[in-house]
């Protein structure tokens, strides 16, 4: 069958796939035929070098970044929707919640690195109170430049993005449910695992998508706490102001047609995933 | 369970919190963290830091093309979405999941990543293009994209585009009439969304306008604050709060009409 589609429709589309054409699939497309032909004709060894050595060592390291950041983020923010739900009482709370999290969610980059850095930096205030208070902070190996640092600082803008993924669905669980499985017999374990988490399960998965990417891709905050971490981010940059060492820059190409085949590989994965628990809570 | 939950809520508090409080004192306060200690918490706080840096010419500069390409990428999203998402809705709905997934694809193609396709494809054929700080706009847009276009999507099916456009074109009205008279006037709510989110995609945008070496505030702010470290934090803190206030306009405006910022779904 044809679809037709009337003229307006075609009129404000065509600038749109233009431009996201141009300024998306282009540069996409242009990057993936260079990672293909390093130094000028077919071949995979740009692609095989991207994930060896100390490049493998950044891909590891960014998903573990971006998977525990990812899914403490997840849980952190999923128990702050679950807490602030039953909570009625001080009735400014559950706005500013609400309002701080819209905030926060979009704090990342430059200005949250220096917050920590000035909070639990070596110079930090949090490191000399602790210090006082008899707990050498930078002396337990704890450093905001490394794996776990990073960590603590990218849950910052985490756990408010999950809270702001979960709070719809989790606004969604009516309290008659509860009570109608509780007449019905079933204990409150049975509630939660037959009826509000089946409920909770695909956005729980998509904000955790939303989280692994997010962290997988942050930059400026990584770059301030640590320019030579080595992370994917930070590796691209470096072989990207490096590039006058010919054959450097197929190599950045290849390790970013990787970062977004493995972007997208989630993407869909999470699609999938999301299908299935739709189905699951369905039936 | 209830005294478990008020502790958490606490903790978290803190964490939120502290960080923010720490950076005020480092950027107001001209005391050393070694020679700090509780009697000296009181002397020495002055906003003069920061006072000095809005002298700054560079800052100046850097401040006035961030605002620049903030209005224009707002404008742009507006432009290119406005019309083509309230079409999907009210005339070509079986686009909407085609419209989903485009405007999802940014997001798996990050700034530090899209730079060096960028670098690779118009550095070569329109260098002039990049030379531009303006080039950056239509790069802000695109990340944007999956969060302005949900939010406009969002506002359409609110306030029930279709059957407005219906009612609309029953009594005789154009598709732009409806589009400019109807559908924009009930639709605030969520154009301001789009716009808040995009403005502070801008405002905190880093790797991609480093790595192509332009001049905008997060960039400025990274070299000024190694050779002033306390007006730096103060800047950065200045910055952190115009966001937040920027995204806490866009909140009160959306729950005023009973909306929520909500963040993109898949």
């Amino acid at each position: 069958m044809r679809r037709r589609f009337d003229t307006a429709t075609v009129i404000v589309a065509v600038p749109f796939l233009a431009f996201v054409g141009l300024f998306l699939f282009l540069p996409v497309i242009g990057l993936a035929i260079k990672a293909f032909t390093p130094g000028g004709s077919f071949g995979f060894s740009a692609m095989q070098r991207a994930i060896e050595g100390s490049y493998r060592t950044a891909f590891i390291n960014s998903l573990a970044l971006a998977a525990t950041s990812a899914i403490l983020g997840g849980l952190l923010g999923l128990l702050l929707a679950l807490s602030l739900r039953s909570l009625q009482r001080p009735k400014w709370l559950r706005s500013t919640v609400d309002s701080w999290s819209a905030v926060a969610a979009q704090l990342g980059g430059i200005p949250l690195a220096f917050a920590f850095i000035a909070a639990i930096g070596t110079q930090g205030v949090i490191t000399k109170v602790l210090g006082l208070a008899g707990f050498d902070l930078p002396d337990s190996g704890f450093s905001l430049s490394e794996f776990w640092g990073l960590v603590l600082v990218y849950l910052y803008f985490q756990i408010p993005l999950m809270f702001l993924v979960m709070m719809p669905a989790v606004g969604g669980l009516k309290n008659t449910w509860a009570e109608a499985a509780s007449i019905m017999g079933a204990s409150p374990g049975r509630y939660w695992r037959s009826v509000a988490l089946p409920l909770l399960v695909p956005s729980f998965l998509g904000g955790l998508l939303l989280l692994f990417v997010n962290s997988f891709a942050a930059y400026a905050t990584a770059y301030v706490l640590n320019p030579g971490a080595q992370i994917v981010p930070l590796q691209i940059r470096f072989l990207l102001q490096g590039n006058v060492i010919t054959g450097e820059q197929d190599l950045a190409y290849a390790i970013v047609l990787w970062t977004i085949s493995l972007l997208l590989a989630s993407l869909l994965l999470i699609a999938i995933l999301q299908r299935r628990t739709a189905k699951w809570a369905a039936t | 369970m209830k005294v478990l939950r008020t502790i958490f809520l606490i903790l978290l508090g803190l964490y939120f919190f502290v960080p923010l409080l720490a950076m005020a004192r480092f950027a107001f306060q001209s005391v050393p963290v070694v020679l700090l200690t509780p009697e000296k918490l009181l002397e020495g706080w002055s906003i003069s830091g920061l006072i000095e840096v809005f002298g700054n010419p560079e800052f100046q500069r850097a401040t006035i093309v961030s605002l620049q390409l903030m209005v224009l990428a707002i404008v742009l999203t507006l432009v290119l979405l406005l019309p083509l998402a309230a079409l999907v809705e009210i005339r070509a709905p079986q686009l909407r999941t085609l419209m989903t997934a485009i405007t999802l694809l940014p997001w798996v193609v990050p700034p530090v990543a899209l730079v060096v396709g960028v670098a690779a494809t118009f550095r070569n054929t329109v260098p002039w293009f990049l030379a531009s700080p303006y080039s950056l706009v239509p790069f802000y847009v695109l990340w944007a994209l999956p969060f302005s276009y949900r939010a406009l999507d969002a506002g359409l099916r609110s306030i029930g585009a279709r059957t407005l456009y219906e009612a609309a074109r029953v009594m005789g009205a154009s598709t732009f009439t409806i589009i400019v008279r109807v559908l924009v006037p009930n639709m605030i709510g969520a154009i301001i969304a789009a716009s808040v989110l995009t403005a502070a995609l801008v405002l905190g945008e880093f790797a991609f306008a480093a790595l192509l070496l332009k001049e905008t505030l997060p960039t400025f702010m990274a070299e000024f604050q190694r050779s002033e470290p306390r007006a730096g934090m103060a800047l950065a803190l200045a910055v952190m709060l115009l966001t937040a206030l920027i995204i806490g306009i866009g909140v009160r405006a959306l729950r005023k009409r009973g909306m929520d910022l909500q963040a993109a779904g898949v």
